[in-house]
């Protein structure tokens, strides 16, 4: 494992005097949230298959009311950062905790991101509007942070299950 | 005419949009955004999604919701056990039965709507 990987993954990443490590943004992802070929080619597909995958999975109640604050916040915004990665997230009143999705598609979507190639790696992240713990932006930030390392990315495209994620974020690769 | 579940989750929808549009424009929230790289260039197209959804709810309930939203912040609030997450007072048993899980209910401490984010 490169050394600027580790020290990463040893690292603290903050974001406005908050601050996450890899071992508390692991607990936040899991297996049933863990999609390793979505099958969508375009941004509103892709978001409705990663919020039927987590409604299917109990998650969420009421999809319909997650899959439109995430198209509204697309609307703000791309939330495809370029690099080939999204970070679908936002706040709503139908998801009981921070919920944390990774979903990665092989051929790619059409997201419309900021640097127009298309998605292969998705992060979403999705929130109550009111967190007690308040790991929704750090959670978020630390992902960003971690996802700017061409070595990382790479790694995600090779994994194929989520072991080998979690062993990717802890830096244990 | 849309069902009470149907309005209900108008407006669950109508606080997440507010919720967004507050946080858009809150600087330090925004400035935390923008430094990860996310651009919020937006704000506008959310206010006219805003107005559009709220043309759908009955009139007497977006009344109902843009006082409450005007007088305490938050209009609808997710219910935890027993608890309501707008003023933390514990709610009646007599609310907390799966078929009132999809009317329209406000607290009677806050006045707050009730949502169950848990479902039944």
């Amino acid at each position: 494992m490169p050394e600027s990987r580790a020290k990463a993954a040893r690292g603290r990443v903050e974001e406005g005097g908050e601050s996450m490590n890899h071992q508390e943004l692991i607990t936040l992802f899991s297996e049933e949230l863990f999609i390793a070929d979505l099958k969508a080619r375009d941004r509103d597909g892709a978001l409705q298959e990663m919020v039927d995958h987590a409604a299917k999975a109990g998650i969420i109640r009421d999809r319909d009311v997650i899959l439109g604050m995430l198209k509204n916040r697309e609307s703000l915004g791309s939330t495809g950062l370029g690099l080939g990665v999204a970070f679908p997230h936002g706040r709503s009143l139908a998801i009981p905790s921070l919920m944390a999705l990774f979903a990665r598609s092989p051929k790619g979507v059409d997201y419309g991101a900021i640097d127009g190639k298309p998605v292969q790696l998705f992060f979403m992240f999705i929130a109550p509007p009111v967190e007690k713990e308040n790991r929704y932006l750090p959670a978020l930030g630390q992902v960003v942070e971690m996802i700017r390392d061409e070595q990382t990315r790479q790694r995600l495209l090779e994994i194929k299950s989520f072991p080998e994620f979690r062993s990717l974020i802890l830096g244990e690769d | 005419m849309p069902s009470l579940n149907e309005q209900l989750l108008l407006l669950v929808a109508l606080q997440d949009l507010d919720t967004m549009i507050r946080e858009a424009e809150d600087k330090v929230h925004a400035d935390k955004l923008q430094a990860m790289g996310f651009p919020l260039e937006g704000v506008d197209d959310l206010r006219r999604a805003r107005k559009e959804l709220a043309e759908s709810i009955e009139r007497p309930l977006l009344t109902r919701y843009e006082r409450i939203l005007g007088r305490l912040g938050r209009a609808v609030v997710p219910i935890t056990g027993d608890v309501c997450l707008g003023c933390f007072a514990i709610i009646p048993t007599s609310y907390t039965s799966a078929e009132n899980r999809d009317r329209i209910l406000q607290c009677e401490n806050c006045g707050r709507i009730f949502y169950w984010p848990r479902g039944t």
